[in-house]
């Protein structure tokens, strides 16, 4: 589903993001990225959904060797991936609903499709009773669980998640990684960034630890260890 | 493509009332720099109809010797007819200058008086010769010299004309001149303001921009606003300056008549008859130049 070959990612001037990094993600898998900050966890999600471009080496996603892509086949791409972030990225004047049928709306979709798919998204995330609320008056789970519904709307292959439970309580951060792990279920491939060490060891599933920008461990059913 | 087609619209009418202020003056400097080109046309059409005015009036009268024979003048007379530049010959005969004289004097009883003593019709036939355009009068009295009734030919007299009509020129093509570098002015200022509505609707809605790039937004849907946004800034541009410019012009046309004594300079009969390639033009052009800026700017501060 995913492999990148000995991948670098260089800013510049020569600020180093990732380096030579090799890896091949199944298909249904759940793998977890951690390391420690500016370790360049972002780094490889963004190379993921084409934020950033590689410097060296070559990326595939199911088989679309995005390495090159071209601009106008991001859009393309993105539709194909879902995003999640540790700020969320909702739009604080629009409403639950309106947050998630924005992605369809943007991506030129009919409005009955909308209206099937868009209900259907809020009862995965366990949000059907607040259709009408504003993210401000949602707690910050509810408002990543809404984040997520938005990446679910095109029924994406993959799902990266960025630090999904970095501004959420223990509590929350678990409802979270409790979703993740049921979409895993449906079949979505999940890319989690985080480091958060009881999250992880919880799961239970791959981890691909990073340090200064190569993959220093990358291991089945792993521990956080660091 | 219908249905985000309405997305579009929607987005970009939201992006026109989110900065109200800044469609206000967008639409104000392509209005002015409308206004100033619509002057330049009011001031064309009226050059054009007193420059016409005065032609019209222009004439090089031929005088003839008394002696002159009536077949040297109408000889005189088709060869003029067969110049390009002859718009038009008269011929008074020496009868007619006679009753002329006589009907234009007849209370000058010394001069009533002075003519009867002579025996004879002092006055010798003559021509007036009307020409197309003022620059061809000297062509006109060149050609005279035709040695065929050149010395037929007692006076050549026109008033200068063509001094006159050098004089609107100069002076229309002065103000012209002065218009123009306005309306340029006017439209780089133009110019600058669409990119910088454009940077500010990007700044305004880099957020909501963002979010749409991430979900696998096209980038058509999100550029489109901002060109629709401009190109509905243009059109309300071209409507006031169309609102503004007909009555105004109805209103100056009845004094310009008083100094033309004719009916009408003919401006409302202009604007009215082009009014399409007028105002139709005016907006295709602000479009072209309002969607170049709008381009830039989304170069620049959109990155895709
Ligand atoms: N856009 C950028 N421009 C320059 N350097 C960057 C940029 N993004 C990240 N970096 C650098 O790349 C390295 C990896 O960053 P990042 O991938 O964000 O790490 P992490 O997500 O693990 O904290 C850091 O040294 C960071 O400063
Ligand atoms: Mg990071």
């Amino acid at each position: 589903m995913i492999r990148f070959k000995n991948v670098s990612k260089t800013y510049p001037p020569n600020v180093i993001g990732v380096e030579g990094i090799s890896l091949h993600v199944k298909p249904g898998e759940f793998v977890s990225i951690v390391g420690k900050s500016g370790t360049g966890k972002s780094t490889l999600a963004k190379l993921l959904f084409a934020e950033e471009r590689p410097t060296r080496g070559t990326i595939e996603i199911g088989g679309w060797d995005i390495t090159h892509i071209h601009d106008r086949d991001i859009p393309l791409l993105r539709r194909q991936i879902g995003v999640v972030f540790q700020d969320f990225k909702l739009l604080p004047k629009k409403t639950v609903y309106e947050n998630v049928a924005f992605a369809l709306q943007v991506a030129g979709e009919r409005p009955h499709r909308i209206r099937e798919v868009v209900p259907k998204v809020l009862e995965i995330v366990n949000l059907e009773n607040k259709l009408d609320r504003y993210p401000n008056q949602l707690s910050g789970g509810e408002q990543q669980r809404v984040a997520i519904g938005r990446a679910l709307v095109h029924s994406p292959k993959i799902l990266i998640a960025d630090e999904p439970t970095g501004n959420l309580d223990t509590l929350n951060s678990r409802e979270i990684m409790d979703l993740l792990s049921k979409i895993n279920e449906f079949g979505t491939t999940i890319a989690l960034v985080t480091h958060d060490r009881d999250m992880v060891n919880r799961l239970r599933r791959r981890v691909i630890t990073l340090e200064d920008g190569k993959v220093v461990s990358d291991v089945e059913e792993g521990r956080y260890k660091l | 493509m219908f249905v985000s087609s309405y997305r579009v619209t929607k987005f970009a009418f939201q992006n026109f009332w989110r900065n109200f202020w800044l469609s206000i003056i967008t639409v104000s400097m392509l209005l002015l720099t409308l206004v100033t080109i619509n002057i330049l046309l009011v001031l064309n059409v009226i050059t054009d109809r007193a420059i016409e005015l005065v032609e019209d009036r222009i004439e090089v009268s031929v005088y003839f010797y008394d002696y002159t024979e009536d077949t040297t003048v109408s000889a005189a007379v088709a060869y003029l007819r067969g110049l390009g530049q002859v718009r038009d010959v008269e011929t008074v005969s020496a009868d007619e200058a006679y009753t002329q004289f006589v009907t234009r004097h007849a209370n000058d009883e010394e001069i009533m008086a002075s003519l009867e003593e002579l025996e004879e019709n002092p006055f010798g036939p003559s021509l007036i010769v009307k020409a197309h355009r003022a620059e061809d009068f000297t062509q006109i009295i060149d050609a005279l010299d035709n040695p065929q009734f050149r010395d037929s030919i007692r006076e050549k007299d026109f008033s200068d004309y063509q001094n006159i009509v050098e004089r609107i020129r100069s002076t229309t093509d002065r103000i012209r001149g002065f218009g123009i570098a306005l309306a340029i002015i006017f439209l780089l200022i133009a110019i600058l303001i669409v990119f910088n509505t454009v940077r500010i609707g990007i700044f305004i809605h880099r957020e909501e921009i963002g979010i749409m790039r991430l979900v696998g937004a096209s980038n058509w849907f999100i550029k489109a606003p901002f060109l629709l946004e401009m190109i509905l800034l243009s059109l309300i541009a071209v409507g006031l300056t169309a609102i503004i410019v007909y009555p105004t012009v109805a209103f100056i046309e009845p004094q310009l008549s008083v100094y033309f004594s004719t009916e009408s300079a003919g401006l409302v009969d202009y604007f009215t008859y082009n009014s399409l390639a007028i105002f139709g033009g005016q907006f295709l052009a602000l479009v072209l130049v309002t969607l170049f800026s709008t381009g830039l700017a989304m170069r620049k501060y959109l990155k895709v």
